[in-house]
């Protein structure tokens, strides 16, 4: 009897334990990443709006200013990080450098940095695609697309590469 | 005499044939008062993941504000069913040339980005009613994507003046 009581209480510890993870998981939360961009189709965001991006909740949060727009990570279809350069001067002192004299000002133009780029596809309520793009600092969209994958989100560049794969492990055996 | 009223009546067809010309010229608009545009399809080139997002988005952009059209849809929207005269847009990309912000900075006259778009414009039943290759190109100015921002617009304009939420000529 003292066995089975000792038994039951093991087992009910160690549920306990179990959801508690979960519900450690369920919350789990990225670190913000700041300097973000929306570059576009993100709804209710201007084009190009400056803000800090987080993955919290099972959802993509964007905070600009005092707003802030949710995307669903269990919506998202399909989630892609890529990369791409930007002048390193601005845009204002990039066209006023266009009429130095000599084609002088061209040398501005060499210089660039580089930083990442996240594409987000997402179906609404009603089932409709969006599409967002996102720029983020180097080596920012990744993190933040394992923890979107983490959370409920799906991506075709996995299934891309699993299928590659799939295909060159047969080529041999014909 | 004779000679004058053949004359007068060759230069009355002739008149009338360069006054019927220009009417005959304007085509009718078919009637269509919404849209669903459906996702770019790359499945021969590959587009790079924003590009293809950038020309979808900025394709529904430009549609809402230049279009004409009471309604426009996205891919898969459940509400397009219930819409009447509806046109669905498919585009496949036919050619991409990424181009180069830098060198067009450094050299204006090499770089160019352009991206070339098999638009077909459907009814509801499939059958093809406008098919069109569109080009986007950015040449001096502005980065990669606003080869997008160029297609959508010229899309939008092809919408525009080949369809109409009420049927009349232009």
């Amino acid at each position: 009897m003292k066995r089975r009581k000792f038994l039951v209480s093991i087992a009910m510890t160690a549920a306990f334990a179990g959801l508690s993870v979960c519900g450690a998981k369920a919350q789990q939360s990225s670190k913000p990443v700041t300097d973000v961009i929306a570059i576009t189709g993100l709804p209710g965001v201007k084009d190009n709006a400056k803000g800090a991006l987080t993955v919290e909740n099972g959802k993509l949060h964007f905070s600009y200013g005092k707003k802030s727009s949710e995307v669903n990570a269990a919506s998202i279809e399909d989630v892609v990080t890529g990369e791409d350069t930007q002048a390193a001067v601005g845009k204002t002192v990039s066209n006023l450098s266009m009429v130095a004299p000599y084609g002088s000002g061209r040398f501005l133009a060499l210089f660039r940095t580089k930083f990442d780029t996240l594409t987000l596809q997402y179906r609404d309520e009603n089932g409709a695609l969006h599409g967002v793009i996102f720029a983020l600092p180097t080596a920012g969209a990744e993190p933040i697309k394992k923890e979107l994958l983490a959370q409920g989100a799906h991506t075709t560049v996995v299934e891309e590469r699993a299928a590659a794969t799939n295909s060159s492990s047969k080529e041999p055996k014909q | 005499m004779k000679f004058y009223s053949s004359a007068i009546l060759w230069s009355a067809v002739v008149a009338v044939a360069f006054a019927a010309s220009p009417l005959s010229a304007q085509p009718v608009k078919a009637k269509a008062s919404a849209i669903q545009v459906e996702m770019i399809h790359s499945d021969e080139i590959k587009l790079p993941a924003e590009f293809q997002i950038s020309l979808y988005e900025n394709l529904i952009r430009q549609l809402e504000k230049q279009g004409g059209f009471e309604h426009v849809y996205r891919d898969g929207d459940r509400r397009a069913k219930d819409a009447a005269d509806l046109v669905v847009l498919h585009g496949t990309v036919r050619g991409f040339k990424a181009g180069s912000e830098r060198t067009r900075r450094v050299t204006t006259v090499a770089g160019a980005t352009s991206v070339t778009i098999h638009c077909e414009f459907k009814n509801a039943d499939g059958k093809v009613l406008l098919e069109q290759d569109v080009n986007g190109k950015v040449r001096f100015f502005g980065g990669n994507l606003r080869a997008t921002y160029d297609f959508a617009k010229k899309t939008a304009r092809v919408a525009h003046d080949n369809f109409s939420s009420s049927e009349h000529k232009s």
